[in-house]
């Protein structure tokens, strides 16, 4: 495992119940000897608050939080992204989807330490409401998305597809979008935002919100 | 008395003069309405920058945390929250259910905790000393209305509804040449909002501020009063976005109530939004139904008799009513109800409640009648409809889409294919009431040419923020993204609950008759200026100018900055005339069937669907793309499954409890079948009637075997095949 120097290093969420396992048996058991004990094996942490520094959407956050706090929590509570949102809580859904040095996670089910040192994208980071990313285009252009609440991980997972397969088939699309879940039934127009924003010299993103769109998309 | 829908009083026909005189005019010269416009929201949904009550972070706010019934049903005898007040972080601690009073099921709240973090106020939670004495419950329908049960509800573990009759039932079953004898049910699903139930709330004195996740936030600041016991004026309810209702967030429930208490007692904001699980236990779920059917066909393929025993739970106390027959034809029936009481989470209205019910068993009973007349199914339907008018299209839907599916390449009953992969199609219709009959809404034009539209309704998905200013655009001649629309708040002026699909014609009247005043009292405004009467002027294109001499005219702006000091600022309500009731569809599916798993993969659907006219077509088809998406899932996956001895839910999540992803969705084409002249009607409902029974069809016509049971699970696929002597992998 890769060994850091950001305060705290970085854990596995194994290594993390290995060790708070190993701190209360230490305490309870060996008392005195329990320093002893923790300098000889990985830095134990919690349960209280402990110092974790993130690295979000190309930006330093230093917070103080317990070692239990998911990715999702500390950025969307702690940090203030709301972008990215939580529906299962149990990395089934794909509504937290973020992208860790490059590879989809579900920040839902990913703790907040053992992501020191690493680079995370969230959805905010993509493009904003007055200067969309592509995918986000392509998004509105399609009408792929209704509630919205879902929206932002199937527009991450996208990005991530896309950065994996630039010019997807139908087939990898479907794929690589399989780990997030719509309730509204948007997936037909969220496949079709795909497509178009891998599509060669995509998403014309002259369209406004508001305007009238003469896109064969929207034919079904 | 064909059904059980319930009645309202009949919507008026009689168009007032200001219906007559802002009728819709569609296809309009360069209008917005009835085109495909992009959703205006569109850009901060998809960049993660609107904010949901999820969303709401307040200075100081603290998590609340439900305290709810391990049990199915228990008598709460005492509650002690001291230790989970001494917790770590824990601000304030309120009972919901005093002692002496009964938890009803599996997931009641009890009471409440609110802690400085999340996880602080769910150990908290756990340190909540509740002592329960357990009584009996029921998990299962038949238990809970067999002869010798013990009685667990206060008024009896069932209702009967009223027997409703129709023709004489001996005769029409004398006129039989087969009579059909089966019992048909559906599963309770649950809403599964992808945002939850619940609210933030926060005081000010005596005037309380709740960001709530609402269908209706008129209503919710009504109830919420009430429960508090404060004035209603001392109350603001917004919610700019939802993630989800379904039908089942149109009260401030428990949730909402106590974010309101834990805040006034604690003196700072309180956010309480439901887990996952809590959400599937206690946040509404439609109804189980079960349909012990009778009936009779005559040899040329005419219904002759239905006689129907029907039952179902919606939970600890709520009904389970549903339409039966549906839609065809019996001249003879007869159709007796029973709501069954069970210990578990009442049922909430769900997107075209008791309608997709209804429309299994009577769909799936009519393709059995079919086959003992040997007609087609759709020549059957088309035999059985009632008489064709605007708001009862089905036959000419049947017919386009039929063409349009290549319905005349559908085999007989049975895949005579070699191999275990065996193929089907199979249709179904629906019915739908909407059709809205109050709402209101505020124009201001101001001096620097911008218009505000307000209207106090909200935007559950369905794209009613984007309706705001298409409509006023296409008034007052300027392009949609010129116009703001505000919704989402009771600051603004009240419109009722979206639900039963009626959010959209109770509003667009509303918008349509202000933004006309509005216009009106320009042009008045105008009239001087350029010399002319006002009655013979025209707002197109960013210009206002006289119909009979275009040389008199003002730029939008030029014409605005006339306002001086004072903007426009009109109201306008809902009137008759420009909405409509009622709306009819028909859909076909086609599936593929792996006898030897048991496995359904729907190939393609086709929808066609009215709603009167449509303002904007994009959002109008995202909605009938979701209700068949809906319908796929509660045909092939969604079950709440409670364990009979335990009275627990067993899939309290989304890892166990299926929803459909990307790889099950098959093509799916829509035709909106447009009745302008008939005004705004609304689409949420209907589109979701009839898919699960669509598929249902095709599994049957390409398989042989009848399935009478959703949702159609591997081994309920399997199961049948066994029964009709074919599938398994030694088949």
């Amino acid at each position: 495992m890769a060994q850091t120097d950001s305060p705290g290093g970085t854990v596995s969420r194994r290594d993390f119940f290995k060790t708070v396992g190993a701190t209360s048996l230490a305490t309870g058991v060996l008392g005195a000897a329990e320093a002893e004990a923790q300098t000889a094996g990985p830095t134990a942490f919690g349960p209280g608050e402990t110092p974790v520094r993130l690295l979000v959407n190309g930006r330093v956050h230093n917070l103080n939080i317990e070692p239990r706090v998911t990715l999702l929590d500390a950025v969307r509570v702690r940090v203030g992204m709301t972008g990215n949102k939580r529906v299962c809580d149990r990395g089934t859904c794909g509504a937290c989807t973020m992208i860790v040095d490059g590879r989809t996670v579900y920040s839902c089910s990913t703790l907040a330490i053992e992501t020191q040192g690493k680079q995370v994208r969230t959805v905010d980071g993509l493009g904003t409401s007055t200067t969309l990313h592509p995918v986000q285009e392509a998004f509105c252009a399609t009408d792929g998305m209704m509630c919205g609440f879902c929206t932002p991980g199937f527009v991450v997972a996208t990005v991530a597809l896309l950065e994996k397969f630039p010019h997807p088939t139908e087939a990898q699309a479907r794929r690589e979008l399989d780990g997030n879940v719509c309730r509204c039934g948007t997936f037909n127009r969220v496949l079709e935002a795909a497509m178009l924003a891998g599509r060669p010299q995509a998403v014309a993103s002259s369209d406004t919100p508001g305007e009238i769109v003469e896109s064969e998309v929207n034919r079904g | 008395m064909a059904n059980r829908i319930p009645q309202r009083p009949p919507v008026p026909t009689e168009s007032t003069e200001a219906a007559v005189k802002y009728a819709w005019t569609v296809p309009g010269t360069n209008s917005p309405l009835s085109t495909s416009v992009r959703r205006v929201d569109g850009p901060l949904k998809t960049s993660g920058a609107a904010k949901y009550t999820y969303d709401i972070l307040r200075p100081g706010m603290l998590y609340g945390r439900a305290v709810r019934s391990p049990h199915p049903h228990a008598k709460i005898v005492s509650i002690d929250l001291s230790a989970a007040q001494r917790a770590p972080g824990v601000k304030a601690a309120v009972i919901w259910k005093d002692p002496g009073s009964e938890a009803m099921y599996h997931g009641d709240v009890v009471a409440a905790v609110a802690a400085d973090t999340e996880e602080r106020a769910l150990d908290a939670a756990r340190l909540a000393e509740v002592r329960y004495e357990v009584l009996p419950h029921f998990s299962r329908e038949a238990k809970s209305m067999a002869a010798d049960a013990t009685q667990v509800f206060a008024s009896g573990n069932t209702r009967a509804g009223r027997l409703q009759e129709v023709g004489d039932l001996d005769v029409g079953f004398k006129n039989a040449a087969h009579v059909l004898e089966a019992t048909y049910s559906t599963q309770v699903i649950t809403h599964v909002c992808l945002e939850t139930h619940g609210a933030v709330c926060e005081w000010n004195g005596d005037n309380l501020t709740a960001w709530v996740s609402t269908q209706g936030v008129h209503a919710t600041r009504q109830q919420l009063a009430r429960a508090l016991m404060v004035p209603e004026s001392n109350v603001r309810v917004i919610c700019e976005y939802m993630g989800g209702g379904f039908g089942s967030k149109v009260a401030a429930d428990a949730p909402v109530v106590l974010a309101a208490r834990l805040a006034k007692d604690a003196g700072v904001p309180v956010r309480m939004m439901l887990d996952r699980k809590e959400e599937h236990l206690d946040s509404g779920n439609r109804p189980s139904a079960f349909s012990k059917i009778r009936a009779g066909v005559s040899a040329d393929g005419q219904l002759t008799a239905f006689d129907g025993t029907t039952w179902g739970s919606g939970g600890a106390g709520q009904g389970a009513g549903f339409p039966l027959p549906y839609i065809y034809q019996f001249p003879n029936r007869r159709r007796s109800h029973t709501d069954v009481f069970i210990n578990a989470g009442n049922q909430r209205p769900m997107r075209a409640p008791g309608h997709p019910q209804g429309c299994f068993a009577t769909e799936v009973l009519m393709d059995e009648l079919a086959d003992l007349v040997k007609m087609d199914p759709l020549a059957f339907r088309l035999k059985n409809l009632p008489p064709q008018a605007s708001n009862a299209m089905w036959g000419e839907y049947y017919r386009i889409g039929a063409q349009r599916f290549g319905w005349d390449k559908r085999h007989p009953t049975g895949d005579t294919t070699p191999g275990p992969i065996k193929t089907g199609m199979g249709l179904s219709a629906n019915q739908w009431g909407g059709g809205g009959r109050s709402g209101n809404a505020h124009v201001d034009i101001m001096a620097d040419g911008s218009v505000v539209v307000k209207c106090g309704t909200q935007d559950l998905g369905t794209g009613t923020r984007t309706l705001l200013p298409i409509i006023a655009a296409d008034m007052l001649g300027l392009p949609v993204n010129a116009i703001r629309g505000e919704i989402g708040d009771t600051n603004l002026p009240f419109a009722g609950v979206s639900g039963g699909s009626t959010a959209t014609a109770g509003i667009a009247p509303a918008i349509r008759i202000a933004s006309g005043l509005a216009r009106d009292a320009l042009f008045a405004r105008v009239a001087p200026t350029l010399g002319v009467d006002p009655s013979t002027l025209v707002a197109s294109d960013g210009r206002i100018f006289a119909n009979n001499d275009p040389s008199k005219a003002l730029t939008w702006k030029a014409a605005c900055k006339l306002l001086g000091a004072e903007p426009i600022s009109v109201d306008g309500k809902w009137e008759p005339g420009l909405s409509s009731v009622n709306s009819s569809g028909v859909q076909f599916a086609e599936v593929q069937v792996d006898i030897e798993t048991g496995i359904v993969k729907v190939l393609r659907v086709l929808a066609l669907q009215d709603c009167g006219l449509v303002i904007d077509r994009l959002t109008a088809e995202s909605q009938v793309y979701g209700g068949v998406i809906s319908s796929i899932n509660y045909a092939l996956f969604e079950d709440r499954l409670l364990d009979r001895n335990t009275g627990q839910m067993v899939n309290p999540n989304m890892e166990q409890y299926l929803l459909a992803s990307m790889s099950d969705v098959p093509q799916v084409e829509v035709m909106l079948m447009d009745q302008p002249a008939r005004g705004v009607i609304g689409i949420g409902e209907p589109p979701t009637v009839p898919t699960a029974s669509a598929i249902t069809n095709a599994v049957r016509n390409a398989t042989g075997a009848t399935i009478r049971s959703l949702p159609l699970h591997p081994h309920r696929v399997l199961e049948a095949l066994a029964q009709a002597g074919m599938g398994g992998t030694s088949a």
